[in-house]
């Protein structure tokens, strides 16, 4: 069994970084604590988690994704490569892992994005079991937990009551980090120690079938009453990957963006003519459950719901996927019991 | 009787009076302090009120959703009732849509109407400024050499992500058609490129010159934890220094970056 | 490979249809990419026609897939990339991407009687329908067409109302809104779905319809009371798009991406979807 001591979670990252690694790891910056490039003297936050997510890092909020030069109303293509740097994202919460194969799907299910693809295959994911949570975690109510090993290549966990790391290495990318790793992981064996406890908010199977059959409930103006349209819910999502193109040109040479786009504005679904089939905040926050727990899981059999609880914490006004879908568990079982008696 | 009782005694009031058909205030929800709406006497146990209570509920009176249900009660802290006041003046609302819940962190002043509330602004809070923290920092930004300056904003808006909360959360940032979203022409860029991030935030900071009431929502609302207020001070300090304007003091007062005076300096026209 | 990239297309002829509708012919500058094209369209798809340093826009081919020299699409300038492309010039490039989206069932109408119902700008995408049934005329019954516009000046491939006009075997009726007609104007002066409940009962027939809001919602009723089933009325949708290959998640209507399940649904599936976001 691989060991890292707890205080030498910096010489691993300085070890990657010798064999070539870019390492993201959660900074402090300031108030908040982000997933960002560790630079020596970086100190990484273990506990917590982070603004951000692992998906900045495989589908960032924008890239350059055609080129062209001009030359009047003529143009010649430029080359475009996907930016792929060996990359390693180390000590993310399990849910972050997990969410990536969200993103898989979604950039691979009819047709595969190669940017997006490019920066996945140089990406190695090592996550870091939770022996805490907050009040926000929901993991345990849309199948995860935290320790779930799904989407990382490697899983550190705590043992020894925080004094030192299991590393355990689980696919190939992790072995190879492992190796790279080198000396700074040691031979020896300890137990884990208990991950934390995060009781269920509601049942994702209960909320689903709700959400399937109530689209048109006064309910939505309820669950979306404090909500003021931005975007700071679906950015900070780990699963959440809607985008935008955009072109931005001089007179001799024009760039493709890609990025970020949210359901949560207005402009998402404007049409020219002006119509707006989801023209109030209402029927854009029920677009956002419904995406992530209703149209998803039917057309992919996959849950868009990772339980990271960062919508709940981000948002200015408390709205969250959890409070929505707690909301309609509790109206679930009133209903349930109202008949029962 | 305690601040948040008496706030609770008076939305319930209004609300069963029919002098509010809704009532802005906050509640508490896993330890935060967040907005609630309602529209229900009954429900006016669930508003609290402490120093957490960050959201400029001012910004709710855009929303078509609450617009439908005015006149409404609005729970309000001194940089909030500006931001009213302004509202006001600026005709988004009608000068009697709202009444005031005005509290500040030691005392309730009661329901009020927009010009009671100005009065009460007028009378105990008329020299409101930045904590001492924040004055310190805009010298510090003051004293910096232009490309020092220019290198310092540029580095504090490469963590923006557009998600556009600090809009979302400003009762000032009631367009339509922001800036951002014209795109015959593309005013601002919508990448992730110093170019773009720095006339987002720049641009949003000059649009609310003289408008803002400095009520720190914006930089509570931002995910990625940006110096808004740093900013925004910046830019009040020189209105203040300029133009000896700040806003929501008077209903009929004129927006600065939207009047002139005939005595106004222009000695930049060269 | 870089499923964004578009080809290049060049553009051989623009015509003005109607105040601000312009249809463009456009040659594949790649033989390659031509024939990858003509490969796989077939009627109903869409594409985004665009241009570098504006973006682009989505509209349908309008041209059927009998025809392959080259394509057409036809549009109104509304917003900014529609004013860059109209900005274009004859022998100047454009970027095409395509085909996307699924396509009319044709092969499974042979034998039935066809009825086309259009309003206005919506003609394109079932403008390229009926020259793929009247290139293919022996396979299909009998071939209907009611068109209208809100004004004489909004119709659209007025040229072509005259071919189909002339033809023995085509029923064609034109209408325009009522205070939308000239002097010289010699067809309806009605609206399209009034218009409908004139036509006979339907028996082995299918309907393919276009148009605005307003003008489905009211056709819908109509056709069913003239014995057409939703499963056998299609229509193609709109939707706000971008990527055109079911990622970015603008078009996405229920389960549904309209750029991969759609354009083209029956009024059966139609009614599955939830109405407050179509």
């Amino acid at each position: 069994m691989k060991l890292l001591r707890a205080d030498r979670l910096a010489d691993l990252a300085a070890a990657l970084a010798a064999q070539g690694y870019r390492v993201i790891a959660p900074i402090r910056q300031g108030r908040i604590v982000r997933l960002a490039e560790w630079r020596p003297g970086a100190a990484i936050e273990t506990s917590g988690i982070s603004a951000n997510s692992v998906k900045d890092f495989l589908f960032p909020r924008s890239e350059i994704i055609d080129r062209y030069s001009l030359n009047g109303g003529d143009f010649v293509q430029q080359e475009v490569s996907p930016e792929a740097i060996k990359t390693v994202v180390l000590a993310v919460r399990p849910c972050d892992a997990e969410s990536v194969s969200v993103l898989d799907t979604v950039f691979n299910w009819d047709s595969n994005d190669v940017f997006y693809n490019a920066r996945r295959e140089a990406c190695t994911v090592v996550s870091l079991a939770c022996v805490r949570a907050d009040e926000h975690c929901f993991c345990t109510s849309v199948g995860g937990s935290p320790e779930s090993a799904e989407g990382a290549d490697a899983v550190l966990r705590v043992a020894g009551g925080g004094d030192k790391f299991i590393f355990e290495p689980l696919t190939p990318k992790g072995h190879a980090l492992a190796e790279a790793a080198g000396g700074v992981l040691a031979e020896g064996v300890a137990a884990a120690d208990p991950v934390a406890e995060i009781p269920r908010r509601f049942d994702v199977k209960t909320v689903t079938e709700w959400l399937n059959k109530n689209f048109d409930s006064p309910l939505w103006q309820e669950f979306a009453a404090a909500c003021l349209g931005c975007g700071a819910c679906a950015y900070a999502c780990p699963s959440c990957h809607c985008f935008d193109m955009q072109d931005e040109s001089t007179r001799k040479e024009s760039v493709r963006y890609r990025n970020w786009d949210t359901c949560g504005l207005a402009l998402f679904t404007l049409h020219t003519s002006g119509h707006n089939p989801r023209s109030t905040q209402t029927a854009r926050w029920r677009q956002r459950v419904m995406h992530k727990l209703s149209y998803i899981p039917q057309r992919f059999n996959l849950t868009a719901c990772m339980g990271c609880g960062r919508c709940s914490r981000l948002c200015p006004n408390g709205l969250g996927i959890s409070e929505t879908c707690e909301k309609i568990a509790q109206l679930c079982k009133a209903n349930h019991e109202g008949r029962a008696r | 009787m305690s601040i948040v009782d008496a706030i609770r005694a008076d939305a319930a009031g209004l609300l069963q009076t029919g002098r509010a058909k809704l009532v802005l205030g906050y509640r508490s929800r896993r330890g935060q302090r967040v907005p609630i709406l309602l529209t229900d006497a009954a429900g006016a146990d669930q508003l609290v009120y402490d120093a957490e209570c960050r959201q400029n509920l001012a910004a709710y009176l855009r929303k078509p959703e609450v617009r439908q249900h005015f006149p409404v009660g609005v729970v309000a802290a001194p940089p909030v009732m500006r931001s009213l006041v302004m509202l006001s003046a600026e005709s988004q609302i009608a000068a009697d849509a709202v009444t005031v819940l005005a509290v500040s962190e030691n005392e309730y002043h009661g329901a009020l109407d927009l010009a009671a509330t100005v009065q009460l602004l007028r009378e105990k809070y008329a020299n409101l400024a930045p904590n001492e923290e924040l004055l310190r920092k805009v010298r510090e930004v003051a004293a910096m050499s232009e490309e020092e300056r220019a290198a310092f904003w540029t580095e504090q808006f490469s963590k923006c992500t557009r998600c556009y909360a600090c809009r979302a959360a400003c009762p000032g940032c009631y367009c339509q058609w922001c800036v951002a979203k014209r795109n015959v022409p593309q005013w601002i860029s919508t990448a992730d490129l110093a170019h773009g991030t720095f006339a987002w935030n720049i641009t949003r900071a000059f649009h609310h010159a003289g408008r803002c009431t400095l009520c720190g929502a914006c930089e509570a609302a931002c995910p990625q934890g940006l110096p808004l207020m740093l900013l925004n001070a910046c830019v009040a300090e020189c209105v203040e220094k300029e133009f000896g304007h700040k806003t929501g003091y008077d209903l009929a007062e004129k927006p600065l970056i939207g009047s002139w005076r005939p005595d106004d300096d222009d000695g930049f026209v060269r | 490979m870089n499923i964004y990239r578009p080809a290049a297309m060049r553009l051989l002829d623009a015509r003005e249809e109607a105040p601000d509708v312009r249809t463009f012919r456009l040659e594949f500058l790649d033989g390659a990419a031509r024939s990858e094209f003509f490969s796989r369209y077939r009627v109903g798809q869409f594409g985004l026609y665009g241009v570098p340093g504006a973006g682009e826009s989505t509209f349908c081919v309008a041209s059927p897939p009998t025809r392959q020299e080259y394509i057409e699409c036809t549009f109104r300038k509304n917003g900014r990339v529609t004013q860059a492309l109209q900005d274009r010039e004859v022998g100047q490039m454009i970027t095409f991407r395509g085909p996307y989206g699924n396509c009319f069932p044709m092969d499974s109408w042979r034998g039935k009687n066809i009825l086309f119902v259009a309003g206005g700008i919506a003609l394109p995408p079932v403008r390229s329908v009926i020259w793929n049934v009247l290139d293919r005329r022996s396979e299909f019954g009998g071939v209907t067409i009611v068109y209208g516009a809100r004004t004489v000046a909004d119709l659209v491939y007025k040229h072509e109302l005259e071919q189909w006009a002339a033809r023995p075997d085509v029923d064609l009726v034109l209408t325009v809104d009522p205070g939308g007609e000239t002097p010289e104007w010699k067809g309806q002066v009605a609206f399209v779905p009034n218009l409908l409940k004139a036509l006979p009962a339907a028996t082995n027939s299918v309907a393919v319809v276009c148009g605005p809001p307003i003008m489905i919602k009211l056709s819908l009723p109509a056709l069913r009371g003239l014995g057409f089933s939703t499963a056998d009325i299609y229509t193609t949708l709109e939707n706000r798009m971008k990527c055109g290959v079911g990622k970015c998640g603008r078009c996405n209507v229920g389960p549904m991406y309209v750029c991969k399940d759609g354009p083209v649904f029956t009024a059966e599936q139609l009614e599955t979807l939830p109405q407050g976001d179509l």
